[in-house]
């Protein structure tokens, strides 16, 4: 079996790591990798908006971002790549490629979570980050910018970090609208072969496992790393004191 | 300087204020002190409008701070009023000297280099020049408090508001931070301080005022005040001081 599942990769690496391209789209595990990134990458700061309209005094921002962000919640990925994928070309009287459909869907799938993340991490601020500001003259939107959000992204790194890590594991999804990624390329060679699923199924999950395991690794290290810049004196500072 | 006119303030039912009139003069100094809950704090707070009022008017250098007014109008006001916290509040994302050079920069507009220059002839004036680039979390309570009278310092504000700036500190970091405040005494700034150092109100205020249940009890010199309070209240929380 093993033979086997080595065989399937040595005869198939290249559909697996690029898809036809580039006698045809981009796929396999650049596409995945593609999707994810830009899906985070618009979603980013599409939920930092979201997030500042949640906790706004306006009620005409709160009110939408809320419903936006508990509709995303409620309602599972499969069906919102349904929507997007027979609405938006309704919408635009055009027709949306496979790719831009599920960079759409994971914008707003990932910005209404991640808002849910940045809106925690500036709350978990101190209140008296926000008074200090106030008190010196900062507008709002100033000491968002200056004092809130630079600590409060920071600190939500791991948690973002960990956000890519469950996009890459959404693409997959993108199978059931044909965009050619990973679980497509998969699917092809599977659909070719006919008498080895286990083996190519389990090549697939592998891969998944190794691309998302080396990232968790590097959440675990970002999260060392900012502890121990929080836990303050360093080094030189405690010879000083001492001294 | 400031002035308080009838103010009211409700937690629910219970009168955090009640009925202040009080006035600051330009350059004294002006102790509040108290037991815990008495409304210290939050008088010192409605000044800059971190706490908002239920009635009356708080003037300062003759303008209402609790007047309708636009954002911009009262972030310019807040700009002229220095605030320093019990618990520092400095931003541990900036040095000591950008924690310093940030309000003077993006709220006055004054260039970096300037606000850079200021920054550090205000460290060096709370002996912390050799730390400048040092970051809170690298700092001792007494050097962070030191550094968030600097940076209320950098926009040069005509009064500074000290809200129990010791309480949260080591014992032996009060004298360092107190000295500061001695120091800008001495130059005659306008200040109103909570503090529970009754040898520091002492030597430094010009006017103690004693505050219990929202109230305003009694005001006097140092000496009066701590020689031969008057209220009830008063006595018993002095003796109460003396007997810890």
């Amino acid at each position: 079996m093993l033979q086997g599942a080595i065989s399937i990769v040595s005869e198939n690496w290249l559909l697996l790591l690029v898809g036809q391209y580039p006698n045809g789209p981009l796929g396999g595990i650049a596409a995945t990798l593609m999707l994810s990134v830009l899906g985070i990458a618009l979603a980013f700061p599409l939920s930092v908006l979201i997030a500042l309209a949640r906790i706004s005094r306006w009620p005409l921002l709160r009110a939408p971002a809320t419903a936006l962000v508990y509709v995303v919640r409620g309602v599972p990925l499969l069906m919102i790549i349904f929507w997007v994928y027979f609405l938006f070309p309704l919408l635009l009287g055009a027709n949306v490629p496979g790719f831009a459909t599920m960079v759409c869907t994971l914008v707003i799938y990932e910005g209404a979570f991640l808002s849910e993340v940045v809106r925690a991490g500036i709350q978990a601020l101190p209140a008296g980050q926000m008074d200090a500001a106030r008190a010196l003259g900062h507008s709002y939107p100033r000491a968002m910018r200056y004092i809130i959000l630079p600590q409060a992204l920071y600190n939500m790194l791991p948690a973002i970090l960990s956000q890519f890590i469950s996009t890459i594991k959404e693409t997959t999804l993108g199978y059931v609208i044909n965009v050619p990624e990973l679980t497509f390329a998969a699917n092809q060679i599977n659909n070719r072969l006919l008498t080895k699923p286990f083996e190519v199924f389990l090549i697939l999950a592998l891969t998944y496992y190794v691309v998302c395991y080396s990232l968790s690794a590097a959440t675990t290290w970002l999260e060392r790393r900012i502890a121990t810049r929080r836990a303050g004196p360093a080094p030189l500072a405690v010879m000083e004191a001492a001294g | 300087m400031i002035r308080f006119e009838n103010v009211n303030k409700l937690y629910g039912d219970y009168p955090a204020l009640a009925d202040i009139n009080a006035e600051v003069a330009r350059g004294e100094v002006v102790v509040v002190c108290g037991p815990s809950g008495s409304g210290k704090s939050t008088l010192i707070r409605t000044v800059n409008r971190l706490e908002e009022i239920r009635s009356g008017a708080i003037l300062f250098e003759g303008r209402n701070v609790h007047a309708k007014m636009s954002s911009a109008e009262l972030n310019k006001l807040r700009s002229r009023i220095g605030f320093v916290f019990q618990s520092f509040n400095l931003f541990p994302h900036l040095s000591a000297l950008d924690n310093i050079i940030l309000s003077p920069h993006r709220v006055n507009g004054l260039g970096r280099a300037a606000a850079r220059d200021r920054a550090m002839a205000l460290l060096d004036r709370v002996g912390l020049a050799n730390r400048a680039h040092a970051f809170p979390a690298q700092l001792s309570g007494g050097q962070q408090q030191r550094v968030a009278i600097a940076r209320a310092l950098a926009m040069e504000p005509p009064a500074m508001l000290f809200d129990e700036p010791t309480s949260a500190l080591d014992p032996e970091m009060v004298g360092e931070v107190l000295a500061v405040i001695r120091g800008l005494a001495q130059d005659g700034m306008t200040m109103m301080c909570v503090t529970h150092e009754m040898s520091f109100a002492r030597d430094v205020a010009d006017r103690v005022w004693f505050m219990d249940a929202g109230r305003i009890l009694e005001t006097g010199t140092p000496d009066a005040f701590f020689g031969a309070p008057q209220h009830p209240r008063a006595q018993r929380f002095l003796s109460d001081l003396r007997s810890r």
